[in-house]
């Protein structure tokens, strides 16, 4: 068989070595760690130094005055001043304190980034970001080696990536003024309560010819007429909003347990902490909303995982200081995310061409087709089913493998591929194989299962490094 | 053979974890694997897997835990994981009445996906959490009566019974499996006794519980 020996390329040196390679240009991940930690400083007079001072000339999209005014009511307030406490990892202290009094913000506070090629692809990104029509793909570019820090930079990339943003930044402000108050209008119809609503349908019905009712009304949720009568706890109709409330406990009690469970390490998400609790509240109605919108789907586990990373980058955005703004943006960011990827997550299409099990399949054959030796080790010799470390490696994108810094590292490539995150991420988990396959190919079913499960810590770039090369394999 | 490196065990048994989520599989997992208890451990999604030797009754057996995701969800993909599973450890949590009542899907979840002969003990877990208790023990000790299964109280964050829970189903295992020998060698006399290296494999037959013992 042509593919039966090990690619030169694999045999390479580099693979002993933890150094990145010579040729690329990544961000080592350390550094990116600590550039990373720069960010979290929410000081809102920092924030306004940051865009101020900065060479990035980072719009502040100005949303109509309509979405500023009200919180929305249904849902407790979050706390305005949120405090990002709690580093993510050890060196946090080194930068901490740039970050707080705020005088060297700006990109030469960015003391994390060592590498004068991460500074001079922030500029590109930095004056990318600046032209009044942006041009995705050399965005696309620049942040597919991982995006260096920088006031905000990444949590605009992702949502020009995520198409949240259009391209012309002109079109910004009236964007967000359409799409944060559909959200708003979202939490009022969908997470009142039951007697709420009953009361708001009646109230409505007795309004319902002078023209000053409800919100709900256009909307036609719940439209019918008569439904007052039907209205009540004990009702068994099955279109009572009561029968509908309980069936959604069960998925809201699931939602509470695992945003409980998100990230305990990180004290932006976990914790007594305020912060924390506004944060995991914030985190609650948008699956709610995602999950009520979306019945098809509804909430499955692990949702939560792929929300934390989008919420964690827009939330610590210092262009963006209404924590309410930052929780609609998340929403539609995690919508359009999770349209690339429900199809994992839709028990339906288990077995379908589009469904979880196929992707592992795709992941297993592309793991035999640049490393046959290593693929008949893993799954003929050991019997280690990909399924049994693969499935959460692709339904969470790789949330749970790597620290939290390095997903983000990894999410920045993953989103930025013009090919789409799926195959960006199939060709990564493809990497993480190959990269310990020494370690693999010496192991049994038990103790290569164990090394899957509980991936060791890796350089990040070295990684997407590998994960590239299978890209230009592949085309070749 | 996969295990063929770990020569350090007479028997491998597969046992999985099951029961809704947040009933505490995963901190009944860790306390048993690595003694550890977690009141803020992540969820579990696809399946985690640990293991743990022990001796039973003289015998070095390696038990293979599968923990699995607890919601609906994900029971199709899971049932790949029942595949030459000899036991279960089936949880529910003593605070939370529903995932008592639910004890039936998984009982049928296992009859659909799992070996016939596999040995279920279920456990009622959070013991340590009387105060807030909505199943009693009573109910849990009738239920296990007539299901035929093995019935404890756990409590994984105060390490109590635990290691029983785990310790019953692999003994009963034991059982089983050296019943099933003696009758094999009395049948014929060409087999023998299992010995050392012995290995029920869990990877690529569902079977091993009526034939495990019987070919090397």
């Amino acid at each position: 068989m042509a593919k039966n020996h090990v690619p030169d390329w694999l045999n390479n040196s580099l693979w002993s070595s933890r150094s990145p390679p010579p040729q690329q240009s990544l961000t080592p991940a350390k550094t990116s760690i600590d550039s990373e930690d720069m960010n979290r400083s929410t000081n809102s007079a920092v924030k306004s130094s940051v865009s101020a001072e900065s060479s990035v000339k980072l719009p502040v999209p100005m949303p109509p005055p309509a979405v500023i005014r009200a919180e929305p009511r249904p849902v407790p307030p979050p706390s305005p001043k949120v405090e990002i406490i709690g580093p993510l990892n050890s060196s946090s202290s080194n930068c901490r304190s740039d970050g707080e009094n705020g005088s060297s913000a700006g990109s030469t506070t960015t003391s994390g980034i060592s590498s004068t090629e991460d500074i001079s692809r922030q500029a590109q990104l930095s004056q990318e970001l600046s032209r009044k029509i942006i041009n995705l793909g050399e965005v696309r570019r620049l942040a597919s080696q991982g995006i260096p820090d920088g006031p905000g930079i990444r949590a605009i990339v992702w949502k020009l990536l995520l198409g949240y943003l259009p391209t012309e930044k002109a079109l910004w402000p009236t964007e967000l003024a359409k799409k944060r108050p559909q959200y708003k209008q979202f939490k009022e119809e969908l997470l009142m309560n039951p007697s709420e609503i009953a009361r708001r349908l009646e109230k409505f019905a007795s309004l319902e010819n002078d023209g000053t009712g409800t919100d709900i009304e256009g909307k036609g949720v719940l439209s019918r007429s008569k439904v007052t009568q039907e209205e009540h706890p004990l009702s068994l109709g099955k279109s009572s909003i009561w029968n509908q409330f309980f069936q959604d406990t069960e998925i809201i009690e699931q939602i509470d347990r695992d945003v409980k469970r998100t990230h305990p390490d990180l004290h932006f998400f976990s914790g007594d902490a305020p912060s924390a609790k506004s944060n995991q509240d914030a985190l609650r109605i948008i699956l709610i909303i995602f999950a009520k919108l979306n019945p098809g789907i509804r909430y499955v586990q692990g949702m939560n995982e792929i929300l934390a990373p989008l919420f964690y980058v827009f939330r610590n955005d210092p262009n963006e200081e209404d924590p309410a703004m930052a929780e609609a943006d998340t929403f539609f960011c995690f919508v359009e995310l999770l349209s690339g990827f429900r199809d994992n997550f839709c028990q339906q299409l288990d077995n379908s061409v589009v469904g979880i099990r196929s992707t592992i399949t795709r992941l297993s054959q592309l793991l035999k087709e640049h490393d046959e030796e290593l693929w008949r080790h893993l799954e003929v010799t050991t019997n280690v089913n990909p399924q049994f470390y693969a499935f959460r490696w692709i339904t969470l994108l790789l949330t749970q493998e790597f620290n939290f810094p390095d997903s983000l590292l990894i999410w920045d490539t993953l989103l930025s591929d013009p090919e789409g995150p799926q195959e960006t991420l199939l060709r990564i988990c493809c990497a993480m194989l190959i990269i310990v396959r020494r370690r693999l190919l010496a192991g049994d079913f038990t103790s290569n299962l164990k090394l899957l499960q509980n991936y060791p810590s890796s350089n990040i770039s070295h990684l997407l490094y590998v994960a590239n090369k299978l890209r230009v394999k592949s085309a070749g | 053979m996969g295990n063929r490196v770990d020569h350090e065990y007479d028997y491998l048994f597969k046992i999985v974890l099951i029961g809704d989520s947040g009933v505490g599989k995963s901190n009944i997992l860790s306390r048993f694997t690595r003694n550890e208890f977690c009141l803020e451990s992540k969820s579990t999604i696809g399946v985690e897997f640990a293991t743990r030797t022990l001796q039973v009754e003289g015998k070095t057996v390696k038990a293979q835990i599968w923990d699995t995701a607890g919601q609906e969800r994900y029971r199709a993909i899971t049932s790949a994981y029942y595949r030459g599973a000899v036991g279960a450890l089936l949880v529910y949590d003593i605070t939370k009445g529903q995932t008592f009542d639910n004890v039936q899907r998984w009982l049928r979840e296992l009859r659909d996906h799992a070996d016939s002969n596999i040995v279920i003990m279920m456990a009622g877990n959070k013991s340590d959490l009387s105060h807030l208790r909505a199943v009693s023990e009573h109910d849990g000790q009738n239920l296990a009566e007539k299901e035929g299964l093995s019935f404890l109280e756990t409590s994984a964050l105060e390490a109590v019974n635990v290691d029983k829970a785990f310790q019953t189903i692999l003994t009963e295992i034991y059982h089983i499996i050296s019943k099933k020998a003696l009758a094999a060698q009395a049948a014929a006399t060409t087999t023998t006794l299992p010995g050392q290296g012995t290995t029920i494999n869990v990877n690529d037959t569902s079977e091993n519980v009526k034939r495990g013992c019987c070919y090397t």
